[in-house]
């Protein structure tokens, strides 16, 4: 399998008043394409930071990620941007969905800013809905729907735009263990299609179904 | 992002807080309703008054006086013997040659105000003072608006006058005016009235038996003239003779400027013509397209030495009068649309605020920040927009309302213009672009706001 993520001595640093607080500290780590990567460790380790520069929503301090070969501390805001629309999917804990949208306007959103036509958009976002097994929910907006089912819309939100790297910030933080291993087995399906996917989380009962764990402490990465 | 995209999304937002969205709307509504009907009002009273002047062909008309300096449309008198104005310069029949051999020129009318010889017009019991009795060519130059009867012809001759309105109303034919054509009224003159008509006595004659020694006043009998009402001519039209005129054949109002007297020793009588003394009182000359008027005036000013003014110049400057009102208006609704554009801003700002989070996620799955500008640009803008589209709505409902009480008014002037606000397409749309543009220049800094929230930062904001 090739490299997908090359992440070279890359360090965060935040200030906080005259505190240089290192989120990260000099990380270095390979992903390669199809794997499915678990990253833990206890909050405040760094874990979402290094998240977040993976997905393209934060810019390292210092060092290099490079994606697909392209290296995302060097993209301008517009490239950037165009990377999380069509590379990635983003899974937050807190689903992140709007409240006042239908599943269905939920799962389009990534779509109006790859300019995909009115008809792809719909046909497409169905597609996505009932690949998650909520094909008779479509028109349901996120009140009516349980935890499960709307962390399902944001998966299939994440899938619209047929991403290369899902991102899953503590996917199951929000749900029972029981909608927590369908929502796990939702990802690990599709890992086997062949997305890769990072999953972010400190439990390890779903760390250990992943097939390598990056274990984060202090901001220093310790492979195992 | 797809242009139609940022109009349904932009929309969609608007809609999901109806009430703010509406009191903000509701705050330019005010401000472009106010700005919109000044500009109808400004814009139908100009576009009224130079349609009336256009329809009498006015505007191609210049008034020309003895006085140099005059003013248009103000029944500039002559210069007679009696008043000697400086700066007089006599219309004489050569003049009036020489002017309508002039370039542009197409028509020349010469006007005789007839001074201080009747006072009063009788009918029946009825007795009205005389204002001002007038004759002009009847060679089409200018022509009266006529309510019943007919406009005085070249082929009339002493004995026939058309009245205005306000006398007939006076006379007691309001609202029947046909039935006042044919009638014979009286012109009455003042007591020494040596015109046509008139019974001159030799002097010597005359202190005997008009004259009482002992007061020393003399009461010489005034001449009573019969004449047939043949039209009723508007008192409202807005050029032509004053409210209460008498109009005259030109040959007979030549006779009553007569001075006839009888001589002495030789008892013949004397006629003498003052028209040739004094000159017409006023020319109306007529050029072939408006546009020379004004060029015309100015000839016929430096070549003869007499006054002349154009319509338009006059009118310009009164109109000058709605400008200012229109400025004055304007800069209040322009006040009040100030106030609105604020309203923009702090409604976009708050409605950042309330979706921080979910322009962290729209940036989480690949909004750019130009996006994002983008999007909150054209929802300030579609405030503006649908600001101005309801305030030109309003303001059109309010024209349809407004229309019939001025149709009442102006019919009871007898002007048959109808419907006379009205709003052109520029306003229109200048009402509109102008609201949209407002609410985008509101837009601009909230959304730049928005757009330099940092992704991380949204996503964690609560």
């Amino acid at each position: 399998m090739p490299e997908l993520i090359k992440i070279t001595s890359l360090t965060k640093t935040y200030k906080l008043g005259d505190e240089i607080l290192n989120a990260l500290d000099n990380v270095t780590l390979n992903i390669r394409a199809g794997e499915f990567v678990a990253i833990t460790g206890p909050s405040g380790s760094g874990k979402s930071t290094l998240a977040n520069i993976i997905s393209g929503l934060d810019r390292p301090t210092k060092g290099s990620i490079i994606v697909d070969g392209s290296d995302l501390s060097k993209m301008k805001d517009r490239k950037l941007s165009d990377y999380r629309n069509k590379n990635l999917g983003y899974v937050f804990q807190s689903f992140n969905l709007q409240g006042n949208q239908t599943a269905l306007e939920n799962v389009m959103m990534p779509m109006y800013f790859s300019r995909v036509g009115h008809k792809d958009r719909h046909k497409r976002a169905r597609e996505c809905l009932e690949s998650v097994g909520l094909g008779d929910r479509i028109n349901h907006k996120p009140g009516q729907l349980s935890g499960g089912q709307r962390q399902r819309v944001a998966i299939a939100r994440a899938l619209a735009l047929n991403p290369k790297i899902i991102i899953a910030d503590e996917p199951t933080g929000n749900l029972d263990s029981v909608k927590g291993q369908e929502i796990l087995s939702v990802l690990k399906d599709l890992n086997e299609q062949g997305i890769t996917l990072i999953i972010i989380t400190h439990d390890q009962t779903i760390a250990r179904e992943a097939s390598r764990i990056i274990k984060i402490h202090d901001g220093k990465v310790r492979l195992r | 992002m797809r242009f139609l995209d940022y109009i349904f999304l932009a929309l969609r937002n608007i809609s999901r807080q109806k009430l703010r969205s509406a009191l903000t709307i509701f705050a330019i509504v005010i401000g472009s309703t106010s700005v919109a009907i000044m500009l109808t009002i400004v814009f139908s009273a100009k576009n009224f008054i130079n349609s009336q002047f256009e329809k009498n062909g006015t505007f191609q008309q210049i008034e020309v006086s003895p006085q140099q300096s005059i003013q248009w449309g103000r029944n500039n008198q002559g210069c007679n013997s009696q008043s000697s104005v400086t700066g007089c310069v006599n219309i004489t029949d050569s003049i009036v040659n020489k002017i309508s051999k002039l370039p542009h020129v197409i028509g020349v009318t010469k006007e005789i105000a007839v001074q201080g010889a009747f006072d009063g017009l009788f009918y029946g019991h009825k007795k009205l003072q005389v204002m001002q009795v007038l004759a002009y060519d009847a060679n089409g130059i200018v022509t009266s608006s006529m309510l019943a009867g007919r406009d005085i012809r070249p082929s009339d001759g002493p004995g026939v006058i058309t009245i205005t309105s306000d006398y007939a109303n006076a006379l007691g034919f309001k609202n029947n005016y046909s039935k006042l054509i044919g009638q014979t009224v009286i012109l009455h003159s003042t007591a020494f009235y040596s015109g046509v008509g008139s019974n001159p006595v030799a002097q010597s004659q005359y202190i005997q038996q008009f004259c009482n020694n002992s007061t020393n006043q003399c009461s010489p009998p005034a001449t009573e003239l019969k004449a047939k009402i043949i039209g009723i001519s508007n008192s409202n039209s807005p050029i032509g003779p004053g409210r209460y005129t008498i109009r005259v054949p030109m040959s007979w109002a030549t006779g009553m400027e007569e001075q006839q007297s009888v001589q002495y020793p030789s008892s013949q009588l004397k006629v003498t013509n003052l028209l040739t003394q004094n000159g017409y009182s006023q020319l109306i000359v007529k050029v072939d397209n408006a546009s020379n008027a004004a060029n015309v005036a100015q000839t016929i000013r430096k070549d003869f030495g007499v006054g002349a003014a154009d319509a338009e110049t006059a009118i310009k400057q009164q109109l000058s009068i709605f400008n200012i009102i229109g400025y004055i208006l304007g800069g209040i609704g322009g006040i009040a649309l100030v106030v609105a554009a604020v309203g923009v801003v702090n409604t976009m700002i708050m409605s950042i605020l309330e979706r921080t989070r979910e322009i962290g996620v729209m940036r989480a799955v690949g909004a750019r920040r130009s996006t994002i500008n983008r999007l909150f640009t054209f929802e300030a803008s579609l405030l503006g927009l649908l600001g101005g589209a309801l305030g030109v709505l309003l303001c059109y409902l309010l024209t349809l309302a407004g229309n019939p009480l001025i149709n009442n008014q102006l019919k009871g002037n007898n002007i048959s213009s109808q419907n006379i606000l009205a709003m052109p397409t520029w306003l229109i749309l200048s009402v509109i672009i102008g609201t949209t543009v407002i609410g985008l220049l509101a837009g601009l800094y909230p959304a730049r706001r928005a757009a330099r929230l940092d992704p991380v930062e949204a996503l964690r904001f609560e």
